[in-house]
């Protein structure tokens, strides 16, 4: 029928369109109906796995809730896990509780993905060479002991990332039967410069933030509500807000280099000059002092030279803008002014802060706004913080080959600590390293022994968040389901059997973290508030809930902010050879990168550039033009430490001499979800220090870009409309009232 | 010519496609009629006819199992089905509590093959007879209370509509077809269920007719046949 010169011929005469088409169309109907008809019941093929023995209240395809903790940011959200034939499906937040109030952010419901993850470690593993070699727990612990006689305490470390409640009693009576002090609690992003300066101005590390109480919020680069303190606790804060007090919306202005997911919802978005945000604070208390506002000698004294025109050249911001922030200030209290890290991150990040608190003092927010908190009447349960500062001592000792035992627990310095450490190299020089994990990390392949830990949501615990939302409170960590993998260990639990090691008789009592746990909670349950029921009736009551709330004890602000020894430096001056700064952004759902390898956040768009899967560099439209870049061009990115290469995203929304890349990729270990996607910023930091607390300087390190020649397509969930700024756009030109839809798009 | 044996060549594909589709379906029926699956192989090869049949009149004692069953109810065993979606399978501990009292029959290969499972505390892997698609989700639970709690009926009957007569069975065999066309070929039928509320009716689940609106001449309520939304069973 057809023969081979009739092929040729249909060969050289492509289908029209239309017939394409209707071919395209009739066939697909017919996979359509093939794929999907009665042929998708199946008889026989599924195994279907009935209990041996079920408990009563076990019906399958009906589920059952436990309250827990979230485990994946230091927040303390309580959560509701929902648990079908004994695993748990879904996490929601529980709607008892002060920090979240029923809601959950993306990063906390990911933590299924935590627990249900692939690349997580099943077995104890012991290095041989390259290698690790299974081995069993008891020759695991044995082996430790062994290492650790005859070794004295200052010959051991342990390195933690933020511990709280119980572990960190139980970890604190560890190192004291080692006889060693050094504990070094490693957070690579917290805001301890922020702590520092709290505690000047208010006298508490973490007062109370009320950001619904307030009219106008003034955040220099706070982005709380994507990765600050406790951003879920602040979005509930900042919808009340938004309705208004008294009937008046309030007024968001955010100040900052970088546009973070704050910055885009605010009112007013200030680009400012990387590290001057400090002179802008004092531009204002200056202005405010000028319109009026009665300002005390000191600081009077303190911002003299800071009229408008010396602080609209130093910053960037018009004065047209000072006048109307000021204005703003003036009209409406109580305000809050917030410091967050793109503040904080210089070397003069203290001062900044400072700077931003006094504002505060100057607006008499401090006992309005800022209150303060209440905390937990047992002060060895409050949770050990720490910072870059810990990591330096603790990379300096190592480096002297102080230690010939280290533990590591939570936190990961191989990837996050800033390339000019040279952390990886100091490590080797610890004589044997022990790595309590739940994935191979690059710090655990490092490790000498490596001790597999059961999940977030099959371990029992405690945790006391920082932030404190209402009154004090205790949460409980319980299993929502039985154990995924026979061979993993409890961190509590292990730390229970290191501690009987050497203590024996003092632990006899506790059979497990869980007794431990258990018995500790029912020694205080007076101190508690349940003096008078009974032993089991506190406990079913107390994992019923997940949550143990507690008057608390409030700590008084002190609210005497100084302008004492208040010394900013000049704008930094421009470098020549390495002309951007850089800002290592902390995203909301990757944060320091330690949940890279759930791919439901590799997965998720970035709010601000909807990038997926990879890194990116950011960078303003007018300075690519400037430089020839367009979006997807490769760039290499060097510091005077290291370089790295990512791909170009024009992006309005940064300061022209910054350029910004995401921190929490560019894993080399982490597995399969993590490992060799995107680029890790931290590899290029340079080591600056905030001068006052010792913390490092995240926002510091200057670099130069250049293309490499390569151009690749940004993978992204943006349309041209927006992403291209060469295309035609819709909101940057005209306001919306004046957009006519059927001629833009 | 061309554009004569372009076309031809394109249909060809398409007669291709469509055959491909008629060799490996069956037309959907509109029936309860039956229609049989494949027999499959189980673990253990259940008696259901022994443990549900009906008990043989002639013989009291019930001693001659291929004669008469005990007439269980299928709840007994399949206790899930009244209190969730799906009917589950009943734990190993539910077989064993009876059976260990059991001694007449406790050396019968398939007791004994049942006796191993709970000796290792092992879960028989029993294979499914009655697998849906996953896009389908089947509530047992309303089912249930519709027929059994509030009509009344026999459970043998009620469970029997979808799963034929498994109390003839030894092991189960699908004898219902399952699919779309089956499920609305009940619904159609003439057992209105009150829409909430009465609140009008008819989007997209009444072209699959399970939705016929009806206005009761009594009292005037709009009344539905089933499902009053696609979601009700594609969630």
């Amino acid at each position: 029928m057809i023969d081979s010169s009739s092929i040729k011929q249909l060969a050289g005469h492509p289908f029209d369109r239309r017939d394409f088409l209707k071919v395209l169309g009739w066939s697909g109907a017919a996979v359509a109906l093939s794929g999907c008809g009665n042929t998708s019941i199946e008889n026989g093929k599924e195994t279907v796995v009935s209990y041996v023995e079920a408990a009563d209240y076990v019906i399958p395809g009906v589920a059952v809730y436990y309250n827990s903790t979230c485990a994946q940011c230091d927040a303390g959200c309580n959560i509701n896990g929902r648990v079908r034939e004994g695993r748990v499906l879904k996490l929601e937040g529980n709607a008892a509780s002060a920090i979240n109030r029923g809601k959950m952010c993306g990063l906390g419901q990911a933590g299924v993905q935590h627990h249900y993850n692939p690349d997580r470690v099943r077995e104890p593993l012991l290095r041989k060479g390259d290698k690790g070699e299974t081995i069993s727990w008891d020759k695991a612990y044995a082996l430790i002991a062994e290492k650790l006689n005859g070794v004295s305490g200052e010959q051991v470390a342990f390195l933690s990332g933020a511990v709280s409640g119980h572990l960190k009693v139980l970890l604190g009576n560890y190192l004291e039967s080692l006889g060693s002090k050094n504990l070094y609690v490693y957070e690579a992003v917290a805001p301890a410069v922020q702590r520092a300066a709290n505690k000047k101005a208010y006298g508490t590390e973490m007062p109370r933030f009320n950001i619904n109480k307030a009219k106008v919020v003034l955040s220099f680069g706070a982005d709380f509500l994507g990765s600050w303190v406790s951003p879920v606790h602040f979005s509930q804060q900042y919808a009340q807000f938004r309705k208004g007090v008294d009937g008046q919306r309030g007024v968001l202005v955010q100040v900052e280099s970088k546009m973070t997911l704050t910055g885009a919802n605010a009112d007013r978005w200030l680009v400012v000059r990387p590290g001057t945000e400090g002179i802008l604070a004092l531009g204002i208390i200056n202005a405010l002092g000028a319109s009026g506002v009665t300002l005390s000698g000191d600081v009077a004294a303190a911002v003299q030279g800071y009229d408008k025109a010396r602080v609209s050249n130093d910053t960037g911001v018009s004065v047209e803008h000072l006048d109307k922030l000021v204005a703003l200030l003036k009209e409406r209290t109580p305000s809050l002014v917030l410091a967050g890290s793109a503040a904080e991150g210089y070397a003069h990040g203290s001062q900044n802060a400072a700077a931003i608190n006094l504002l505060n003092q100057v607006l008499g927010n401090v006992g309005k706004t800022i209150e303060a908190s209440a905390s937990v009447p047992f002060p060895q349960m409050i949770p050990a913080k720490g910072n870059t500062a810990a990591l330096k001592t603790l990379n300096d000792d190592l480096a002297a080959g102080k230690y010939k035992v280290l533990f590591t627990y939570a936190t990961n310095p191989v990837f996050t600590a800033p390339g000019s450490m040279k952390f990886k190299a100091n490590l080797d020089k610890a004589g044997f390293k022990v790595a309590f994990a739940h994935y191979l990390d690059e710090t655990a392949l490092e490790a000498d022994l490596v001790l597999p830990l059961d999940s977030a949501l099959e371990d029992w615990g405690t945790q006391v968040p920082e932030y404190m939302a209402e009154g004090a409170q205790i949460n409980i960590q319980q299993p929502l389901m039985e154990k995924l993998h026979a061979n993993t260990q409890g961190m509590g639990d292990i730390l229970l059997t290191l501690v009987k090691q050497r203590e024996a008789d003092k632990y006899k009592d506790f059979a497990d973290y869980y007794g431990y746990l258990r018995g500790s909670l029912l020694t205080i349950k007076g101190a508690l508030g349940s003096g008078g029921t009974d032993d089991d009736t506190f406990w079913d009551e107390t994992l019923t809930s997940g949550i143990i709330k507690l008057a608390g004890s409030a700590e008084q602000l002190s609210g005497n902010a100084s302008a004492a020894g208040l010394q900013l430096p000049a704008a930094a001056a421009a470098d020549a050879q390495y002309s951007f700064h850089l800002i290592p952004s902390v995203t909301a759902y990757l944060r320091d990168g330690r949940h890279t390898n759930q791919p439901w956040l590799q997965e998720s768009p970035d709010p601000l550039t909807t990038i997926v899967w990879d890194s990116w560099v950011e960078i303003h439209p007018k300075k690519a033009a400037e430089l020839g870049i367009v979006e997807g061009d490769v760039l290499e990115v060097s510091s005077r430490t290291g370089s790295i290469r990512a791909q170009a995203y024009l992006f309005p929304g940064i300061h022209p001499d910054a350029i910004s890349i995401p921190l929490g990729r560019g894993h080399e270990a982490l597995g399969r979800y993590a490992k060799g996607y995107g680029v890790n910023p931290f590899q290029i930091l340079d080591a600056v220090f905030d001068q006052e607390t010792g913390e490092l300087a995240l926002h510091e390190t200057r670099v130069k870009i250049s293309k490499v020649g390569q151009r690749i397509i940004v993978v992204k969930d943006e349309g041209a409309a927006g992403g291209k700024p060469e295309q035609r756009r819709i909101a940057l030109s005209k306001s919306t009232d004046q957009v006519k839809l059927s001629e833009e798009v | 010519m061309h554009r004569f044996l372009r076309l031809s060549f394109m249909l060809m594909g398409l007669l291709v496609a469509s055959g491909s589709y008629a060799a490996d379906t069956q037309k959907p029926t509109l029936t309860t009629e039956d229609d049989l699956g494949p027999q499959v192989t189980q673990p253990i090869e259940f008696p259901h006819y022994r443990h549900a049949g009906l008990k043989n009149p002639d013989d009291p004692t019930n001693s001659d199992p291929s004669k008469g069953g005990m007439e269980i109810d299928c709840q007994y065993c399949h206790t899930y089905a009244r209190r969730s979606a799906v009917a589950g399978i009943p734990p190993l501990q539910k077989c064993i509590g009876c059976h260990q009292n059991i001694e007449s029959v406790r050396n019968k290969p398939r007791i004994v093959e049942l006796f191993k499972y709970w000796d290792a505390k092992k879960a028989i892997p029993w294979k499914k007879v009655h697998d849906l698609p996953d896009f389908v989700r089947f509530n047992h639970e309303r089912h249930i209370k519709r027929f059994v709690e509030q009509q009344n009926r026999p459970t043998q009957e009620a469970c029997g509509y979808c799963h034929g007569d498994v109390k003839s069975m030894t092991v189960a065999r699908r004898s219902k077809s399952l699919a779309m066309g089956w499920c609305a070929s009940c619904h159609e039928k003439n057992h209105p269920v009150t829409a909430e509320g009465g609140t009008p009716i008819g989007n997209q689940a009444y072209w699959y007719k399970f939705q016929k609106p009806v206005v009761a001449s009594s009292d005037g309520v709009v009344k539905a046949q089933g499902p009053n939304d696609c979601w009700h069973c594609h969630k």
